[in-house]
Protein backbone atom coordinates (compact mmCIF):
# COMPACT_ATOMS: atom_id res chain seq x y z
CA UNK A 1 0.00 0.00 0.00
CA UNK A 2 1.33 3.13 -1.18
CA UNK A 3 0.98 6.61 1.03
CA UNK A 4 -0.83 8.12 -1.96
CA UNK A 5 -3.26 5.22 -1.68
CA UNK A 6 -3.18 5.16 1.93
CA UNK A 7 -3.70 9.05 3.15
CA UNK A 8 -7.19 10.16 1.39
CA UNK A 9 -9.22 7.05 3.44
CA UNK A 10 -7.27 7.31 6.60
CA UNK A 11 -8.36 11.02 6.89
CA UNK A 12 -12.37 9.96 6.93
CA UNK A 13 -11.80 7.33 9.74
CA UNK A 14 -12.69 9.22 12.38
CA UNK A 15 -16.19 10.43 10.83
CA UNK A 16 -16.83 7.28 10.04
CA UNK A 17 -15.96 5.93 13.19
CA UNK A 18 -18.70 8.74 14.88
CA UNK A 19 -20.99 7.69 11.37
CA UNK A 20 -20.98 11.60 9.95
CA UNK A 21 -19.30 10.06 6.98
CA UNK A 22 -21.62 11.39 3.77
CA UNK A 23 -22.98 8.03 2.09
CA UNK A 24 -20.62 8.84 -0.56
CA UNK A 25 -17.46 8.51 0.90
CA UNK A 26 -18.27 5.44 2.78
CA UNK A 27 -18.09 2.71 0.10
CA UNK A 28 -14.68 3.52 -0.98
CA UNK A 29 -13.49 3.59 2.50
CA UNK A 30 -14.89 0.49 3.67
CA UNK A 31 -13.00 -1.08 0.29
CA UNK A 32 -10.13 0.46 1.52
CA UNK A 33 -10.27 -1.19 5.49
CA UNK A 34 -10.48 -4.32 3.65
CA UNK A 35 -6.78 -4.49 2.93
CA UNK A 36 -5.22 -2.20 5.08
CA UNK A 37 -4.21 -3.45 8.67
CA UNK A 38 -3.10 -0.44 10.12
CA UNK A 39 -6.66 1.45 9.10
CA UNK A 40 -8.15 -0.96 10.91
CA UNK A 41 -6.38 -0.52 14.19
CA UNK A 42 -6.93 3.11 14.13
CA UNK A 43 -10.80 2.76 13.25
CA UNK A 44 -10.77 0.49 16.25
CA UNK A 45 -9.02 3.30 18.48
CA UNK A 46 -11.70 5.90 17.52
CA UNK A 47 -14.49 3.69 18.23
CA UNK A 48 -13.27 2.38 21.78
CA UNK A 49 -12.97 5.96 22.07
CA UNK A 50 -16.25 7.22 20.39
CA UNK A 51 -18.41 4.49 22.24
CA UNK A 52 -17.31 6.12 25.56
CA UNK A 53 -18.43 9.49 24.31
CA UNK A 54 -21.56 7.87 25.52
CA UNK A 55 -20.93 7.79 29.09
CA UNK A 56 -18.96 11.02 28.72
CA UNK A 57 -22.30 12.85 29.68
CA UNK A 58 -23.18 14.27 32.84
CA UNK A 59 -25.79 12.14 34.39
CA UNK A 60 -29.37 13.83 35.15
CA UNK A 61 -31.68 12.07 37.55
CA UNK A 62 -35.06 12.31 35.43
CA UNK A 63 -38.22 13.60 37.02
CA UNK A 64 -39.70 10.90 39.82
CA UNK A 65 -42.76 10.59 37.82
CA UNK A 66 -41.23 9.19 35.20
CA UNK A 67 -40.11 6.01 37.22
CA UNK A 68 -43.78 5.57 38.12
CA UNK A 69 -45.32 6.20 34.50
CA UNK A 70 -43.06 3.50 33.34
CA UNK A 71 -43.76 0.78 35.66
CA UNK A 72 -47.55 1.37 34.48
CA UNK A 73 -46.80 0.44 31.09
CA UNK A 74 -45.50 -2.96 32.09
CA UNK A 75 -47.55 -6.28 31.79
CA UNK A 76 -48.35 -6.34 35.27
CA UNK A 77 -49.90 -2.75 35.78
CA UNK A 78 -51.56 -3.15 32.33
CA UNK A 79 -53.85 -6.11 33.43
CA UNK A 80 -55.10 -4.05 36.17
CA UNK A 81 -55.41 -0.26 34.84
CA UNK A 82 -59.02 0.78 34.62
CA UNK A 83 -59.25 1.62 30.79
CA UNK A 84 -58.03 -1.98 30.17
CA UNK A 85 -60.79 -3.23 32.96
CA UNK A 86 -63.80 -0.72 30.88
CA UNK A 87 -62.83 -2.03 27.64
CA UNK A 88 -62.84 -5.39 28.70
CA UNK A 89 -66.51 -4.78 30.15
CA UNK A 90 -67.69 -3.38 26.92
CA UNK A 91 -66.43 -6.02 24.57
CA UNK A 92 -68.39 -8.37 27.44
CA UNK A 93 -71.37 -6.31 27.22
CA UNK A 94 -71.47 -6.31 23.61
CA UNK A 95 -70.89 -10.12 23.17
CA UNK A 96 -73.59 -10.59 25.52
CA UNK A 97 -75.95 -8.33 23.80
CA UNK A 98 -75.16 -9.93 20.23
CA UNK A 99 -75.99 -13.29 22.26
CA UNK A 100 -79.64 -11.82 23.54
CA UNK A 101 -80.25 -10.22 20.29
CA UNK A 102 -79.78 -13.71 18.53
CA UNK A 103 -81.34 -15.90 20.88
CA UNK A 104 -84.10 -13.03 20.92
CA UNK A 105 -84.44 -13.87 16.89
CA UNK A 106 -84.41 -17.26 17.52
CA UNK A 107 -87.32 -17.47 19.76
CA UNK A 108 -88.89 -14.52 17.41
CA UNK A 109 -87.99 -17.11 14.48
CA UNK A 110 -89.63 -20.21 15.70
CA UNK A 111 -93.03 -18.11 16.99
CA UNK A 112 -93.44 -17.12 14.10
CA UNK A 113 -92.91 -20.30 12.31
CA UNK A 114 -95.10 -22.36 15.18
CA UNK A 115 -98.01 -19.15 14.10
CA UNK A 116 -97.68 -20.09 10.31
CA UNK A 117 -98.10 -23.48 11.14
CA UNK A 118 -101.32 -22.98 13.19
CA UNK A 119 -102.51 -20.61 10.72
CA UNK A 120 -102.06 -23.15 7.94
CA UNK A 121 -103.94 -26.11 10.17
CA UNK A 122 -106.75 -22.95 11.05
CA UNK A 123 -107.25 -22.22 7.38
CA UNK A 124 -107.40 -25.86 6.66
CA UNK A 125 -109.65 -26.67 9.30
CA UNK A 126 -111.83 -23.23 8.13
CA UNK A 127 -112.08 -24.74 4.28
CA UNK A 128 -113.02 -28.15 5.32
CA UNK A 129 -116.05 -27.09 7.67
CA UNK A 130 -116.97 -24.61 4.84
CA UNK A 131 -117.12 -27.61 2.34
CA UNK A 132 -118.95 -29.22 4.88
CA UNK A 133 -121.40 -26.58 5.39
CA UNK A 134 -121.92 -26.01 1.57
CA UNK A 135 -122.49 -29.86 1.36
CA UNK A 136 -125.53 -29.42 4.24
CA UNK A 137 -127.33 -27.26 1.68
CA UNK A 138 -126.50 -29.64 -0.93
CA UNK A 139 -130.05 -31.83 -1.88
CA UNK A 140 -128.27 -34.80 -2.90
CA UNK A 141 -126.18 -35.72 0.26
CA UNK A 142 -126.13 -38.44 1.72
CA UNK A 143 -124.56 -38.85 5.66
CA UNK A 144 -122.95 -42.30 6.16
CA UNK A 145 -121.87 -43.21 9.75
CA UNK A 146 -118.26 -43.77 10.92
CA UNK A 147 -118.18 -47.57 11.86
CA UNK A 148 -114.91 -47.51 14.87
CA UNK A 149 -114.59 -48.38 18.60
CA UNK A 150 -114.83 -45.18 20.60
CA UNK A 151 -115.07 -43.16 17.94
CA UNK A 152 -118.03 -41.61 16.04
CA UNK A 153 -118.62 -39.10 12.94
CA UNK A 154 -120.61 -38.71 9.45
CA UNK A 155 -119.49 -38.90 5.91
CA UNK A 156 -121.12 -36.25 3.94
CA UNK A 157 -121.38 -37.65 0.33
CA UNK A 158 -122.52 -35.76 -2.80
CA UNK A 159 -122.02 -38.36 -5.55
CA UNK A 160 -123.58 -35.73 -8.33
CA UNK A 161 -120.59 -33.27 -7.21
CA UNK A 162 -117.97 -35.96 -6.40
CA UNK A 163 -117.38 -34.66 -3.04
CA UNK A 164 -117.01 -36.30 0.50
CA UNK A 165 -116.14 -34.52 3.86
CA UNK A 166 -115.36 -36.28 6.94
CA UNK A 167 -116.86 -35.21 10.47
CA UNK A 168 -115.38 -37.74 13.17
CA UNK A 169 -115.36 -36.81 17.00
CA UNK A 170 -113.15 -38.57 19.93
CA UNK A 171 -110.32 -39.05 17.78
CA UNK A 172 -107.46 -40.42 20.06
CA UNK A 173 -104.49 -37.77 19.65
CA UNK A 174 -101.47 -39.00 17.82
CA UNK A 175 -97.67 -38.41 18.34
CA UNK A 176 -95.38 -36.18 16.31
CA UNK A 177 -94.15 -39.37 14.10
CA UNK A 178 -97.66 -40.75 13.22
CA UNK A 179 -100.71 -39.33 11.26
CA UNK A 180 -104.06 -40.69 10.05
CA UNK A 181 -104.59 -41.61 6.32
CA UNK A 182 -107.69 -42.04 4.72
CA UNK A 183 -107.90 -45.30 1.92
CA UNK A 184 -110.58 -45.41 -0.63
CA UNK A 185 -111.31 -48.99 -0.50
CA UNK A 186 -111.51 -50.53 -4.48
CA UNK A 187 -113.56 -53.35 -5.20
CA UNK A 188 -110.71 -55.40 -5.75
CA UNK A 189 -109.39 -54.80 -2.43
CA UNK A 190 -106.91 -52.26 -3.39
CA UNK A 191 -106.67 -48.49 -1.56
CA UNK A 192 -106.13 -45.48 -2.82
CA UNK A 193 -104.96 -42.49 -0.58
CA UNK A 194 -107.57 -39.48 0.18
CA UNK A 195 -105.38 -38.07 2.58
CA UNK A 196 -103.87 -37.00 5.63
CA UNK A 197 -105.57 -35.47 8.94
CA UNK A 198 -104.67 -34.68 12.39
CA UNK A 199 -107.37 -33.77 14.83
CA UNK A 200 -106.83 -30.43 16.35
CA UNK A 201 -105.67 -30.19 19.98
CA UNK A 202 -108.28 -28.87 22.01
CA UNK A 203 -111.07 -29.57 20.00
CA UNK A 204 -113.55 -32.53 20.40
CA UNK A 205 -114.44 -32.90 16.34
CA UNK A 206 -112.30 -33.09 12.99
CA UNK A 207 -113.63 -32.10 9.49
CA UNK A 208 -111.87 -33.40 6.63
CA UNK A 209 -112.20 -32.67 3.08
CA UNK A 210 -111.76 -35.99 1.09
CA UNK A 211 -110.81 -35.84 -2.44
CA UNK A 212 -110.44 -38.14 -5.34
CA UNK A 213 -109.96 -38.26 -9.17
CA UNK A 214 -112.20 -41.55 -9.46
CA UNK A 215 -115.88 -41.26 -8.73
CA UNK A 216 -116.63 -42.13 -5.20
CA UNK A 217 -118.87 -44.78 -7.21
CA UNK A 218 -115.46 -46.69 -8.42
CA UNK A 219 -115.23 -47.44 -4.74
CA UNK A 220 -116.77 -49.40 -1.96
CA UNK A 221 -116.36 -47.24 1.08
CA UNK A 222 -113.15 -45.31 3.16
CA UNK A 223 -110.80 -46.83 5.73
CA UNK A 224 -108.64 -44.91 8.29
CA UNK A 225 -105.15 -46.05 9.41
CA UNK A 226 -102.69 -44.88 11.54
CA UNK A 227 -99.33 -44.19 9.63
CA UNK A 228 -96.10 -42.81 9.71
CA UNK A 229 -95.83 -38.81 9.89
CA UNK A 230 -95.85 -38.13 6.14
CA UNK A 231 -97.93 -40.81 5.17
CA UNK A 232 -97.60 -44.57 3.14
CA UNK A 233 -97.97 -45.62 -0.18
CA UNK A 234 -100.40 -48.53 1.32
CA UNK A 235 -101.91 -49.12 4.82
CA UNK A 236 -99.51 -50.25 7.39
CA UNK A 237 -101.55 -49.23 10.70
CA UNK A 238 -104.32 -50.74 12.28
CA UNK A 239 -107.45 -49.84 10.87
CA UNK A 240 -109.31 -46.71 13.59
CA UNK A 241 -112.90 -46.61 11.54
CA UNK A 242 -114.60 -47.15 8.48
CA UNK A 243 -117.53 -45.92 6.47
CA UNK A 244 -119.28 -48.33 3.80
CA UNK A 245 -120.90 -46.28 0.54
CA UNK B 1 -24.19 -3.51 42.19
CA UNK B 2 -21.41 -5.33 40.86
CA UNK B 3 -20.74 -7.26 37.67
CA UNK B 4 -22.78 -10.41 38.56
CA UNK B 5 -25.64 -8.88 40.25
CA UNK B 6 -25.71 -6.82 36.70
CA UNK B 7 -25.91 -10.46 35.08
CA UNK B 8 -28.06 -11.32 37.27
CA UNK B 9 -30.59 -8.36 36.75
CA UNK B 10 -30.29 -8.89 33.45
CA UNK B 11 -30.78 -12.61 32.94
CA UNK B 12 -34.23 -12.25 35.03
CA UNK B 13 -35.07 -9.49 32.87
CA UNK B 14 -35.06 -11.55 29.84
CA UNK B 15 -37.16 -13.76 31.51
CA UNK B 16 -39.82 -10.39 32.18
CA UNK B 17 -39.33 -9.99 35.55
CA UNK B 18 -40.37 -6.61 35.93
CA UNK B 19 -38.63 -6.21 39.32
CA UNK B 20 -35.23 -6.32 38.29
CA UNK B 21 -36.37 -3.86 34.84
CA UNK B 22 -37.23 -1.25 37.61
CA UNK B 23 -33.77 -2.15 39.45
CA UNK B 24 -31.86 -1.92 36.05
CA UNK B 25 -34.22 1.80 35.72
CA UNK B 26 -32.99 2.55 39.06
CA UNK B 27 -29.69 2.23 38.49
CA UNK B 28 -28.80 3.91 34.76
CA UNK B 29 -31.77 6.27 34.15
CA UNK B 30 -29.61 8.99 35.36
CA UNK B 31 -27.14 7.78 32.68
CA UNK B 32 -30.00 7.62 30.05
CA UNK B 33 -31.67 10.69 30.79
CA UNK B 34 -28.45 12.71 30.83
CA UNK B 35 -27.72 11.77 27.41
CA UNK B 36 -31.48 12.29 25.79
CA UNK B 37 -31.16 15.78 27.41
CA UNK B 38 -27.82 16.32 25.75
CA UNK B 39 -29.19 15.29 22.60
CA UNK B 40 -32.69 16.92 22.86
CA UNK B 41 -31.67 19.73 24.87
CA UNK B 42 -35.39 19.90 25.43
CA UNK B 43 -36.63 18.52 29.02
CA UNK B 44 -39.91 17.51 27.87
CA UNK B 45 -38.50 15.15 25.07
CA UNK B 46 -35.67 13.99 26.71
CA UNK B 47 -38.22 12.61 29.26
CA UNK B 48 -39.86 11.02 26.52
CA UNK B 49 -36.98 9.88 24.80
CA UNK B 50 -35.87 8.24 28.38
CA UNK B 51 -39.26 6.52 28.36
CA UNK B 52 -38.84 4.92 24.95
CA UNK B 53 -35.51 3.73 25.75
CA UNK B 54 -36.67 1.89 29.06
CA UNK B 55 -39.78 0.62 27.01
CA UNK B 56 -37.00 -0.24 24.40
CA UNK B 57 -34.69 -1.94 27.03
CA UNK B 58 -37.59 -3.80 28.31
CA UNK B 59 -39.29 -5.16 24.94
CA UNK B 60 -35.94 -6.38 23.07
CA UNK B 61 -33.65 -7.22 26.46
CA UNK B 62 -33.17 -11.07 24.87
CA UNK B 63 -31.36 -8.90 22.10
CA UNK B 64 -28.56 -8.12 24.41
CA UNK B 65 -25.52 -10.51 24.63
CA UNK B 66 -22.84 -9.66 26.89
CA UNK B 67 -19.84 -11.44 25.39
CA UNK B 68 -20.38 -8.85 22.96
CA UNK B 69 -19.58 -5.81 25.42
CA UNK B 70 -21.14 -4.43 28.04
CA UNK B 71 -24.05 -3.42 29.27
CA UNK B 72 -24.49 0.26 29.87
CA UNK B 73 -23.22 1.46 26.09
CA UNK B 74 -25.69 -0.85 24.95
CA UNK B 75 -28.48 0.89 26.24
CA UNK B 76 -26.81 4.07 25.60
CA UNK B 77 -26.82 3.11 22.20
CA UNK B 78 -30.25 2.54 22.22
CA UNK B 79 -30.74 5.51 24.28
CA UNK B 80 -28.97 7.97 21.78
CA UNK B 81 -31.06 6.26 18.30
CA UNK B 82 -34.34 6.76 20.27
CA UNK B 83 -33.14 10.52 20.96
CA UNK B 84 -31.47 11.40 17.70
CA UNK B 85 -34.94 9.80 15.89
CA UNK B 86 -36.75 11.87 18.00
CA UNK B 87 -34.91 14.97 16.98
CA UNK B 88 -35.39 14.63 13.29
CA UNK B 89 -39.15 13.64 13.72
CA UNK B 90 -38.95 16.97 15.64
CA UNK B 91 -37.09 18.80 13.00
CA UNK B 92 -35.78 20.91 15.34
CA UNK B 93 -32.86 22.85 14.15
CA UNK B 94 -29.87 21.00 16.17
CA UNK B 95 -28.80 23.01 18.76
CA UNK B 96 -25.34 23.34 20.05
CA UNK B 97 -25.18 22.76 24.28
CA UNK B 98 -21.94 24.76 24.78
CA UNK B 99 -23.29 25.98 28.20
CA UNK B 100 -23.53 22.77 30.14
CA UNK B 101 -23.82 23.44 33.97
CA UNK B 102 -20.53 22.10 35.89
CA UNK B 103 -22.03 22.11 39.12
CA UNK B 104 -24.14 18.90 37.43
CA UNK B 105 -20.91 17.02 36.22
CA UNK B 106 -20.71 13.83 38.11
CA UNK B 107 -21.69 15.18 41.05
CA UNK B 108 -24.75 12.52 41.06
CA UNK B 109 -23.49 9.37 39.74
CA UNK B 110 -23.96 6.37 41.67
CA UNK B 111 -20.86 4.31 43.11
CA UNK B 112 -19.43 2.20 39.88
CA UNK B 113 -17.68 -0.91 40.30
CA UNK B 114 -15.23 0.17 37.59
CA UNK B 115 -13.66 3.68 39.28
CA UNK B 116 -11.06 3.38 36.01
CA UNK B 117 -13.47 3.20 33.35
CA UNK B 118 -15.27 6.03 35.44
CA UNK B 119 -12.24 8.11 35.34
CA UNK B 120 -11.52 7.91 31.67
CA UNK B 121 -15.21 8.84 30.99
CA UNK B 122 -14.64 11.77 33.07
CA UNK B 123 -11.26 13.10 31.55
CA UNK B 124 -13.01 12.28 27.80
CA UNK B 125 -15.56 14.73 28.95
CA UNK B 126 -13.93 17.04 30.04
CA UNK B 127 -11.53 16.82 27.05
CA UNK B 128 -14.77 17.61 25.24
CA UNK B 129 -15.28 20.94 26.65
CA UNK B 130 -11.80 21.87 26.38
CA UNK B 131 -11.80 21.21 22.79
CA UNK B 132 -11.53 24.28 20.57
CA UNK B 133 -14.91 25.81 20.13
CA UNK B 134 -15.02 24.91 16.09
CA UNK B 135 -13.85 21.29 17.29
CA UNK B 136 -16.49 21.10 20.07
CA UNK B 137 -19.48 22.09 17.83
CA UNK B 138 -18.65 19.53 15.09
CA UNK B 139 -18.04 16.52 17.24
CA UNK B 140 -21.55 18.00 19.19
CA UNK B 141 -23.43 17.97 15.49
CA UNK B 142 -21.71 14.69 14.39
CA UNK B 143 -21.85 12.59 17.68
CA UNK B 144 -24.86 14.07 19.43
CA UNK B 145 -27.05 15.01 16.98
CA UNK B 146 -26.15 12.39 14.57
CA UNK B 147 -25.79 14.87 11.54
CA UNK B 148 -23.44 13.95 8.86
CA UNK B 149 -20.07 16.33 7.59
CA UNK B 150 -22.11 17.50 4.68
CA UNK B 151 -25.47 18.29 7.07
CA UNK B 152 -22.64 19.94 9.32
CA UNK B 153 -21.01 22.12 6.85
CA UNK B 154 -24.55 23.22 6.37
CA UNK B 155 -26.19 23.84 9.31
CA UNK B 156 -22.59 25.95 10.50
CA UNK B 157 -22.09 27.72 6.80
CA UNK B 158 -18.71 26.43 6.36
CA UNK B 159 -17.01 24.33 3.47
CA UNK B 160 -16.75 21.33 3.61
CA UNK B 161 -13.30 20.68 3.80
CA UNK B 162 -13.66 22.96 7.11
CA UNK B 163 -15.66 20.57 8.73
CA UNK B 164 -13.78 17.44 7.75
CA UNK B 165 -10.75 18.64 9.47
CA UNK B 166 -12.15 19.98 12.40
CA UNK B 167 -13.74 16.58 12.55
CA UNK B 168 -10.58 15.22 11.97
CA UNK B 169 -8.80 17.46 14.48
CA UNK B 170 -11.09 17.14 17.23
CA UNK B 171 -11.45 13.03 16.97
CA UNK B 172 -7.52 12.98 17.42
CA UNK B 173 -7.52 15.04 20.36
CA UNK B 174 -10.12 12.67 21.82
CA UNK B 175 -7.93 10.10 20.72
CA UNK B 176 -5.04 11.15 22.37
CA UNK B 177 -6.24 11.97 25.73
CA UNK B 178 -8.29 8.81 25.40
CA UNK B 179 -5.77 6.77 25.15
CA UNK B 180 -3.31 8.45 27.88
CA UNK B 181 -5.69 7.87 30.93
Amino acid sequence: MTHDEHTPHRGNIPAYAIGALDDRDVAALETHLRSCLSCQNELAEYRAMSASLLMAVPPKHPPAALRTRLAGKLPSARKITRPRFTFSLNRFALGLTVIALFVLNLVSLMQLRQIQSQQARLSSQFENAQAALVMLSSPNIIMLPVLGENVSGTLLLDRERNQAVLVTQNLPPLSENQIYQIWLVKPDGGRDSAGLFSPESGQSYTTQNISTSQPFSDYLGIGVTVEPAGGSDAPTGERVFKVDF
Amino acid sequence: MNGDEENKLIGRLKKGDERAFLALYDRYASRVHGLTLRILGDPMLAEEATQDTFLKLWSRSREYLAERGPFLPWLLTIARHVAIDRLRLETRRPTLSNSIDPDETWQNLPDLDSVTDESRWRSLYFAVQELHPDQRDVIELAYYQGMSQSEIAEVLGWPLGTVKTRLRAAMENLRVVWNEN
